[in-house]
């Protein structure tokens, strides 16, 4: 068999979007019924075989591709999840006895996973926050997070802190009532100095005094 | 105590004002019945907030009372009287200023801090005999201080263990008999407010631990050697500033747990008092300027 690609009349590595075009376009040149009335009829059809064949392969080598992508990352978790399997029941214990508030034991059996994933961090951050830990949380948080960045659960972990801290300083500038602009005491104070430099020079601003 | 946790005055309605400054007189006066005259100078503004707190939490409605003072002769003012709190927030007082200056013999010694210590003793024994409990969870409290000190304990949370957890049992303390949940709200604002106290004293006294050599949990944790001391203040601010500001924004969403009395100047404290005074310590990174001057009130002005 020619190389398919060749055959096609594609770059290798095409994807599969880029072949099932290509396939077309020929399909559409080499089609039977073009050749109808034609002598090379016959070469028309072995030619449409040929690139049948071509597209079939490449076709059947992308998806396998695809398929291996799509496999792969359906088996990446389950993969980690084989390895930190004996720690799962461990760590299912360490939530529930967070969520308890107990978090003497939640620490004792935390310690007891060798094991020490982005989760383990995670646990080990919430943890310390119950304690009023909070250097250590977040070290232990940001750890986690840098673990495994597209974790969400992580990520909002560590938000949360930085959000209650913020919580806080919104709530003391509410109630002082900062704003940006001047208020009216004192634009009333400048409009007055202003008049009373006017009136030093000869001039005058604020023409009733 | 160390005497950060001070209300925002010129924030305070004049009558929220008064009433406070009828706390601070309340046990300043109380700590003079109970231990003699020479006490009142220990007063600190810690042990006030203490007094006020509890005081709230019991929903007590305050008596006042108009009486002058040995600091102001001529000028009658409102005193709070007759509330168990009170007293309960000055024997803690005479209690932390004995231990310190404890403290202060074992870390500088000198003369004046025990001729201090001699005549504290009595006032002393008087406080620990009427709060054994007490005198028992100060004493544990120092006592794991002093080993963590000595382990050159390189993690400030680690450090700021045995006072958070001294504050939070003082305060729940002050309401042994109630509501168990209140306790624990109150053990919880205590250990967060002993957490604050902690890290912010040790950050204000960067420059005189360098200098004297001290223990300081900030150099350890943050490994100083030997670079400028403003550099180094200026870089780990940041830092410092993230645990004092979840120690306090644990206190005020605990506070809201709470059913209190006086709740205008307990908020006033927890959010413009602590929250400045958290930003004029921070913002201090020099001692050259006036205002960066010391910023506690406490018993080392009698100590030192």
């Amino acid at each position: 068999m020619r190389n398919p690609y060749e055959v096609l009349g594609i770059r290798e590595g095409t994807d599969a979007e880029g072949i099932r075009k290509a396939y077309k376009e020929l399909v559409k040149k080499y089609h039977p019924d073009q050749y109808q009335n034609n002598p090379l009829s016959d070469l028309a059809e072995e030619k449409l075989k040929e690139i049948n064949e071509a597209y079939d392969y490449l076709m059947k080598k992308a998806e396998a591709q695809q398929g291996n992508r799509s496999y792969r990352q359906q088996e990446e978790p389950g993969y980690r999840n084989n390895q930190e399997e004996p720690g799962r029941e461990y760590y299912d214990q360490v939530r529930m006895y967070i969520n308890m508030g107990n978090v003497a034991a939640a620490e004792e059996i935390l310690n007891r996973i060798s094991f020490r994933g982005g989760e383990w961090y995670y646990l080990r951050g919430l943890i310390f926050m119950r304690r009023g830990w909070y250097n250590e949380a977040v070290t232990s948080l940001k750890t986690a997070v840098d673990m495994e960045p597209g974790n969400y659960e992580f990520r909002d972990a560590l938000n949360r802190v930085a959000k209650t801290n913020r919580q806080y300083q919104s709530t003391v500038y509410d109630r002082r009532g900062y704003s940006t602009g001047p208020d009216l005491c004192s634009l009333c104070q400048c409009m007055i100095c202003t008049d009373c430099c006017c009136e030093c020079m000869g001039g005058d601003f604020i023409n009733c005094c | 105590m160390f005497g950060y946790i001070m209300p925002d005055k010129p924030e305070l309605k004049i009558k929220e004002y008064e009433l406070f400054r009828g706390y601070y007189c309340g046990v300043c006066k109380s700590m003079g019945r109970s231990f003699g005259t020479l006490s009142r100078f220990a007063l600190n503004y810690d042990s006030v907030f203490l007094g006020l707190l509890l005081s709230a939490v019991h929903n007590e409605t305050p008596v006042l009372k108009k009486e002058s003072c040995i600091a102001n002769p001529v000028k009658k003012k409102w005193i709070v009287k007759e509330s168990p709190h009170i007293d309960y927030a000055a024997d803690i007082n005479v209690l932390l200023t004995y231990y310190k200056l404890m403290d202060n013999i074992r870390d500088e010694g000198g003369a004046l801090p025990r001729l201090a210590h001699i005549a504290f003793k009595r006032g002393y024994n008087n406080a620990a005999s009427r709060n054994k409990h007490l005198d028992g969870i100060i004493a544990a409290s120092i006592d794991s201080q002093v080993q963590l000190e000595e382990q050159a304990c390189s993690s400030m949370d680690e450090a700021a263990e045995p006072f958070a957890n001294m504050l939070s049992q003082l305060l729940a303390a002050g309401n042994s008999g109630g509501d168990r949940s209140v306790s624990r709200v109150l053990g919880w604002i205590g250990y967060n407010l002993g957490k604050w106290i902690y890290i912010i004293d040790a950050f204000d006294d960067i420059e005189k631990d360098i200098k004297s050599g001290s223990y300081n949990p900030l150099l350890k944790q943050y490994k100083y050697d030997n670079q400028n001391i403003e550099v180094f203040k200026a870089g780990i601010a940041d830092e410092v500033r993230m645990n004092l500001m979840q120690a306090l924004s644990q206190t005020t969403g605990s506070i809201e747990l709470l059913k209190l009395t006086n709740k205008g100047i307990i908020d006033n404290i927890l959010y413009e008092g602590l929250y400045g005074k958290t930003e004029k310590i921070l913002s201090c990174i020099t001692r050259e300027k006036r205002s960066c001057e010391k910023d506690e009130k406490s018993v080392r002005s009698i100590g030192n």
